[in-house]
């Protein structure tokens, strides 16, 4: 065997023994991650901790709360600006809202918050449309250490590039209506920010908690293997209202899901699906 | 001797056209899956024209997706493109090198999922890719260069392949060789 296979094979070792420990001694069960993924951010984790080996990483995670959390912020992978997808905001206003206005009452749940932007866009887009009276919005994550950054309602200050794809998100107003600018950040109009429930949800272990209208869960479910990404996908079923709306990431979709044929994808719409049955 | 189960194809904007040239080359048996990363805009759409000259369907995959033999995948504007063993795994990390796609994500993610039963093609000419390419080399993937402007940076591993677009052809020839059907004219 040549060096780097035997290197390549201990280092496979390690990561099932960290992962292993993270789960016995925390309860967070990463081994149903999408195994690509979890090694790419593992071993970036490691760089920026300065760790030699995963072996080290173990012994400090095992001990250390704080240590883990860093490990779970390293993980979870959220966008770090306001509408970060602009073209999936405007197919919102377009397809979705309408159906909204003639509802008495909204329930939204976006899962997988992280640290709250596309959540404090979308209280921006139901605001704009004049929903936010009638919607109640809760947002979710499943590490504390995000949702306490979201929770503040302070964001890095926005940008042009921002304002860009708030309008071509379909904004109706001036991005800056949104916040008060302190220094080089943000902060949410509070009308926004304590509108939003955020809650601490783990998808891979924690059940429904409520029947929902909305749920938006965009480029969450990339982290999963196959497994759990379609045990998670039967929990979002459960958890959404007939005629409800899944919204999910660009390169997403539900065509190897169990609950496939439940679901109709409104056309254009860029994975915006409706619960028909 | 074809042990292959995936050929990973790296290349920066600037090699574009030479990615076209090389789809028309791979054979309509190919046995294997071809996996591409180019870097690229935003909005792109890439695959209906790189597709055009290809005997092989090119798709942007879907997260998950399974790798097929005989279909090229190109990686989608926006996401980095990760192989697993057998499917397709998306991911909307930071950009590496200013790219997203980047190469190294899918060479590294090749590395550690395929090792010895990987080929690589890198075009030269951006430092995004060498890194991943090497360690490709390193878990005994089979692995090579296109371009002239390459630098070296072969690292430990000795010596790394390096071709012409006039020479790629006879490598992929050598490292998916299908024998043609029996009962041709």
């Amino acid at each position: 065997m040549s060096a780097g296979l035997a290197s390549a094979e201990l280092e496979s070792i390690e990561v099932d023994l960290l992962l292993e420990g993270v789960a016995r001694q925390w309860g967070f069960d990463l081994r149903s991650h999408a195994r690509p993924l979890l090694l790419r951010r593992l071993r970036r984790h490691l760089r920026e901790e300065r760790l030699d080996s995963f072996s080290e990483l173990q012994a400090r995670v095992l001990h250390d709360a704080e240590a883990l959390e860093g490990l779970l912020r390293t993980l979870s992978c959220t966008p770090v600006s306001l509408f970060s997808d602009p073209a999936f905001f405007r197919d919102f206003r377009a397809r979705v809202v309408p159906v909204l206005r003639t509802w008495p009452s909204v329930r939204v749940w976006h899962a997988g918050c992280g640290t709250g932007e596309d959540t404090y866009a979308l209280a921006i887009l139901l605001q704009e449309e004049g929903l936010w009276g009638r919607c109640r919005l809760y947002a979710s994550d499943s590490s504390e250490g995000l949702l306490a950054d979201a929770r503040t309602g302070v964001l890095p200050l926005p940008g042009e590039d921002d304002a860009r794809r708030y309008v071509e998100a379909g904004g109706k107003g001036a991005l800056t209506d949104y916040y008060t600018r302190d220094g080089n950040w943000a902060l949410i109009q509070p009308r926004l920010r304590d509108g939003i429930f955020f809650t601490q949800h783990n998808l891979a272990t924690d059940g429904s908690f409520n029947e929902f209208h909305v749920i938006v869960c965009r480029d969450t479910l990339l982290t999963f293997n196959r497994t759990l990404h379609n045990r998670v996908h039967g929990r979002l079923f459960e958890s959404l209202a007939r005629f409800g709306f899944l919204c999910l990431g660009r390169k997403e979709s539900l065509s190897r899901t169990p609950h496939a044929a439940a679901y109709e994808e409104l056309e254009g719409s860029g994975r915006i699906f409706r619960r028909l049955a | 001797m074809s042990s292959i189960g995936i050929l990973v194809v790296g290349a920066p904007r600037a090699s574009a056209a030479d990615v076209e040239a090389l789809l028309t080359l791979l054979p309509r048996e190919l046995a294997t899956p071809v996996v591409l990363a180019l870097h690229r805009g935003p909005h792109d759409s890439l695959a209906a024209p790189l597709g055009r000259r290809c005997a092989l369907p090119v798709v942007e995959p879907d997260d998950k997706d399974d790798l097929t033999p005989g279909r090229v995948y190109l990686a989608p504007a926006g996401y980095h493109l990760l192989v697993d063993k057998g499917c397709v795994a998306l991911s909307v990390e930071p950009p590496e090198h200013g790219q997203r796609p980047c190469l190294d994500a899918l060479f590294e993610s090749t590395a550690d999922s395929y090792g010895p039963r990987a080929a690589g093609l890198l075009f030269a000419g951006h430092e995004d890719g060498a890194a991943g390419l090497a360690l490709l080399q390193a878990r005994g993937g089979r692995v090579a260069v296109v371009g002239e402007d390459w630098e070296g940076g072969g690292g430990q591993d000795g010596h790394m392949e390096q071709l012409s677009l006039d020479t790629v052809g006879a490598w992929l020839g050598r490292l998916a060789y299908v024998p043609r059907a029996r009962g041709m004219p």
